[in-house]
């Protein structure tokens, strides 16, 4: 016998991240917020583009490094305030939360931000590794040179944002960039270590399976 | 809080103002307030009774079941007609969409449930229908076949291909 009573009285929540209800502010005081009331701003494409290329043009090489680390910054930031808005919504911690949940929450935060569209493919966690696409990135990519199109801001929040959530130090390399003509930007997460010959398959002109398939292989 | 009839008519208000048809469009969104009210008073204080009879149902025809997945299945649709009597009262689908039916899709179909989530769906309809006047069910239905639509329909189809 299942009780509808006792059904109805627990929480029954929809999408914390509807654009809706998420996206509030004060219009008079020219304040943007979300429902938890964090400040937030639109930035046009054109001003990251700037800033990228203002790096660039001030730290050469190390641009990437840097853009990475900002990301990752940012992002361990990000994570607890993620952590803290969900748990509250949904009435439990996010280690309580189911995966498809979770995943649910991730895909439409990113969404309601205008970060694109997020999917994660676990089809590779058997091998350790955790795939990431990410379609309509707002971050625009560098390109270093020989094939290489790094999103190093984007590589970096994934990385801290992923490492928070499964609770290992993960780093974050990108295996296909939109700048380039592929149809998503793939970033697979994994142990540092196991990513090292990453920027050298891209760099090969590899595709992302191709990639993928020699990182398992390397580790056999 | 705006609903998308509210909404078009404002947008034509900017440039110039309502004629008679844009006012008598007006009048009949105000009009059908009233029943939306009524209709959307009657779901919220009878979800129980609604609910309670499609659960033995479900406890009888899926008796092997793990009874934590029936009430998955039942809380999946408790939100569902909560969200769907909110849309209907603002006459806003994409309300249901965005706020609801977005997110729960790719839950439901994690869980697998098709067979259970379809058997009471179908209750569901069957018995609001029973339940409702026929101006109620009227105004209410076309948000259950977009849950349905969405929910049950992609659903299966997202099977299939997998």
């Amino acid at each position: 016998m299942i009780s509808v009573e006792a059904l109805r009285n627990e929480p029954l929540p929809g999408n914390y991240f509807a654009p809706d209800v998420y996206l509030q502010g004060d219009y008079e005081l020219g304040l943007l917020e979300n429902r938890s009331g964090d400040r937030l701003i639109a930035v046009p494409e054109i001003l990251l583009e700037a800033i990228r290329e203002g790096l660039e043009e001030e730290v050469g090489p190390s641009s990437g490094l840097v853009m990475f680390q900002c990301g990752r910054w940012w992002a361990k930031n990000f994570y607890r305030r993620f952590g803290e808005d969900v748990s509250n919504y949904y009435g439990k911690p996010l280690a309580d939360m189911a995966m498809v949940e979770l995943i649910q929450c991730i895909k439409h935060c990113w969404k309601t931000h205008g970060w694109g569209v997020i999917d994660l493919d676990m089809s590779y966690n058997q091998q350790g590794f955790l795939v990431v696409t990410i379609r309509n990135s707002p971050f625009s990519a560098t390109e270093v040179q020989d094939n290489l199109s790094m999103n190093f801001t984007e590589a970096g929040i994934l990385s801290a944002f992923f490492s928070q959530l499964t609770g290992r130090d993960l780093h974050c390399a990108q295996t296909s960039c939109e700048s380039m003509g592929a149809e998503v930007n793939h970033f697979v997460l994994g142990i540092a270590e196991r990513l090292q010959s990453t920027e050298a398959l891209v760099k090969g002109g590899l595709d992302h399976d191709t990639i993928m398939e020699r990182l398992c292989i390397a580790d056999q | 809080m705006m609903h998308s009839d509210f909404r078009t008519l404002l947008y034509r208000a900017e440039i110039a103002y309502f004629d008679s048809s844009d006012l008598d469009q007006f009048r009949a969104v105000v009009d059908s307030a009233r029943l939306r009210v009524q209709t959307y008073k009657h779901l919220r204080d009878h979800e129980v009774e609604i609910f309670q009879p499609i659960a033995d149902q479900l406890v009888t025809a899926f008796p092997t079941e793990d009874s934590e997945l029936l009430e998955s299945a039942l809380k999946h649709w408790l939100s569902v007609l909560r969200y769907c009597a909110m849309a209907m009262l603002i006459n806003d689908p994409d309300f249901l969409k965005y706020r609801l039916l977005e997110w729960l899709v790719d839950v439901v179909q994690a869980y697998d449930l098709e067979a259970i989530e379809t058997h009471l769906s179908e209750n569901l309809y069957s018995s609001l229908q029973q339940q409702l006047t026929e101006s109620q069910w009227e105004l209410l239905c076309p948000f259950l076949q977009q849950a349905e639509a969405t929910l049950i329909h992609q659903t299966q189809t997202a099977n299939v291909t997998r």
